[in-house]
């Protein structure tokens, strides 16, 4: 680099690093010792990312710009804005004004390292344009006084974060802590820690949450296995079947009260109206499940008056309705296939807490109630039964509950729950909700008031089952291949209201 | 060891100051500081490696 290049850039480098020591680096050992703030582990590392990324700034002021110190500052600044993004989606999406530690104008600290590292890749990113001249000689180079300043500055804000870190992290083999305490001076209240070396090495940790297949739940299926002991039979009384041809596999059944037609979807996205008999299609769509919204396969399907509910199993759910002037111009982005007299009223998501990271296989309208309502899937890394409530009229959650055993009924061994119950089909009657089990064969009566298990029916001799639906005193059970068995409709068998 | 970290950052900071012709010293400080910070942020991430989010 020529004499004059350099001293146009020497002072931009110095001014770089001066401004990266200070304000972040250096302001976040005065948010420790005025307020107390202590980084946690992951902050610390972004921090020390910070330091890094100046000292690399030293080494250009000293002995100018050489390619492997600018490699080095790619590095750190790519490795950063990883460490940044995975710090930060901790917090990101929590709800409003809700983060971690204190903010910095207005900013928390994580995110804020995230704005550093991207500065400072595009700084790096103005140096090597500039850089027009041949490649730096191995001179030792004179920084200059904003350049001496710079190694200063350096040097005691590197040092006060040492002695910070002593203080809250402490000395090898301790290290930095997910929550860690105030900052303090008085050795008192230094606690050290290593915790953050226990638990299995994971690539996505607790969002490890394998998608089912809605048609094929892997489960035991045989009743006597189940979680509650010995609960009574129920015989199939007799067995109709969907007559016209579907695309794909059944996924869920639903009956609407009002007109006796019923509401097929299959894990091809496709939705068909039926007529009362199961022998003719009146309308059909097939989704375009790549418009907007991610839909996996669907699972649920309710008649919400004249309205039709189809749920996938990521809760996110698509409005339609039956509409003879339907625009097949505006129609063409939503289906893939269309009988051409249906319209999309909405596509969007579920949004819940306590199922949060749990997919659904089902989806039931409680007319008394006007609301939605999805019971979601165990995994391996969420092991309960949530019942979701949504009200018909914003769509969001309006209450959500765990059920529990009521009189009468008990576990069949000490470690058993409800938990083990895989809900894929379910339907709402007189304040009662029918949850179908593809595991143990199984269908549970919840008094959605109480929010009690009030009784529990064997049903054997359902292969996959999908579709849960009510006719008169009979239940519909419909199964992946399309036949429907009948059953006599059970009481709730407790009156506990 | 975040502290013998910072003990590191400010011997190589300390070297490039005063101590320029040992500019390999102070490069060898500086990839041993890199490679403890991304070891001390794996530890703090390891049981969830990737952003807990929709990917």
């Amino acid at each position: 680099m020529t004499a004059p290049s350099w001293n146009r850039l020497r002072p931009v480098v110095a001014g770089a690093v001066i401004a990266l020591t200070a304000v972040p680096v250096g302001g976040a050992v005065v948010l420790g010792v005025v307020f107390g703030e202590s980084p946690c582990i992951l902050c610390w590392a972004q921090r020390t990312s910070m330091v890094l990324i100046a000292l690399v700034g030293l080494f250009v002021l000293r002995y100018g710009p050489r390619p492997k110190y600018l490699g080095m500052a790619v590095l750190l600044g790519t490795w950063g804005t990883y460490m940044s993004l995975r710090h930060a989606a901790l917090h990101l999406a929590r709800d409003v004004g809700q983060g971690f530690a204190m903010p910095f104008f207005g900013v928390h600290t994580y995110v804020w390292a995230w704005v550093i590292q991207w500065a400072a890749l595009a700084v790096i990113g103005v140096l090597l344009l500039a850089l027009k001249e041949k490649p730096a000689d191995e001179e030792i180079r004179e920084p200059g006084r904003l350049g001496g300043f710079a190694m200063v500055l350096f040097v005691v804000v590197v040092a006060a974060n040492a002695l910070q870190a002593f203080a809250t992290t402490g000395p090898p083999p301790f290290i930095g802590q997910a929550d860690p305490l105030r900052f303090s001076l008085n050795p008192r209240h230094w606690v050290w820690m290593d915790e953050e070396l226990a638990g299995r090495i994971s690539l996505r940790g607790s969002w490890t949450i394998p998608r089912p297949d809605p048609a094929a739940v892997d489960a035991d299926t045989d009743p006597a296995n189940g979680p509650l002991a010995g609960p009574p039979t129920l015989a199939i009384e007799a067995w109709e079947r969907i007559t016209p041809p579907l695309d794909g596999r059944l996924t869920d059944l639903a009956r609407d009260p009002a007109t006796g037609r019923f509401l097929a979807v299959t894990d091809r996205f496709e939705v068909s109206v039926l007529d009362s008999t199961l022998a003719r299609v009146e309308q059909h769509v097939t989704l375009d499940h790549q418009y907007s919204i991610d839909l996996t396969p669907l699972a649920g399907a309710a008649f919400v008056g004249d309205t039709l509910a189809v749920l996938a199993t990521n809760k996110s759910y698509v409005l339609l309705r039956p509409d003879p002037d339907a625009d097949p111009v505006r129609e063409w982005r939503h289906f893939r296939e269309t009988s051409g007299d249906v319209v999309e009223l909405r596509r969007s998501r579920f949004a819940t807490v306590r199922a949060r990271q749990m997919y659904v296989l089902s989806l039931a309208y409680d007319r008394e109630a006007d609301e939605l309502i999805t019971v979601s899937v165990p995994s391996t890394r969420q092991r309960r039964m949530v019942v979701s409530r949504f009200a018909r009229g914003d769509l969001t959650l309006a209450s959500e509950f765990v059920p529990r055993l009521g009189p009468g009924l008990t576990p069949s061994g000490p470690d058993r729950s409800l938990a083990e119950y895989v809900v894929t089909a379910a339907t709402v009657v007189d304040g009662t909700l029918y949850a179908f089990s593809a595991a143990y064969s199984t269908v549970l009566a919840l008094d959605l008031e109480t929010k009690l298990v009030t009784a529990a029916y064997a049903v054997p001799g359902i292969e996959r089952p999908v579709g849960l639906a009510v006719r008169g005193s009979e239940l519909l059970v419909a199964q992946a291949d399309g036949r429907v068995a009948v059953v006599e409709r059970p009481e709730a068998k407790f009156n506990l209201r | 060891m975040e502290f013998l970290n910072f003990v590191l950052i400010l011997c190589a900071g300390w070297v490039i100051w005063r101590r320029p012709e040992k500019e390999r010293l102070a490069f060898g400080l500086l990839v041993v500081s890199c490679l403890i910070m991304a070891l001390l942020f794996l530890i703090g991430t390891h049981t969830s490696l990737v952003p807990g989010v929709n990917l």
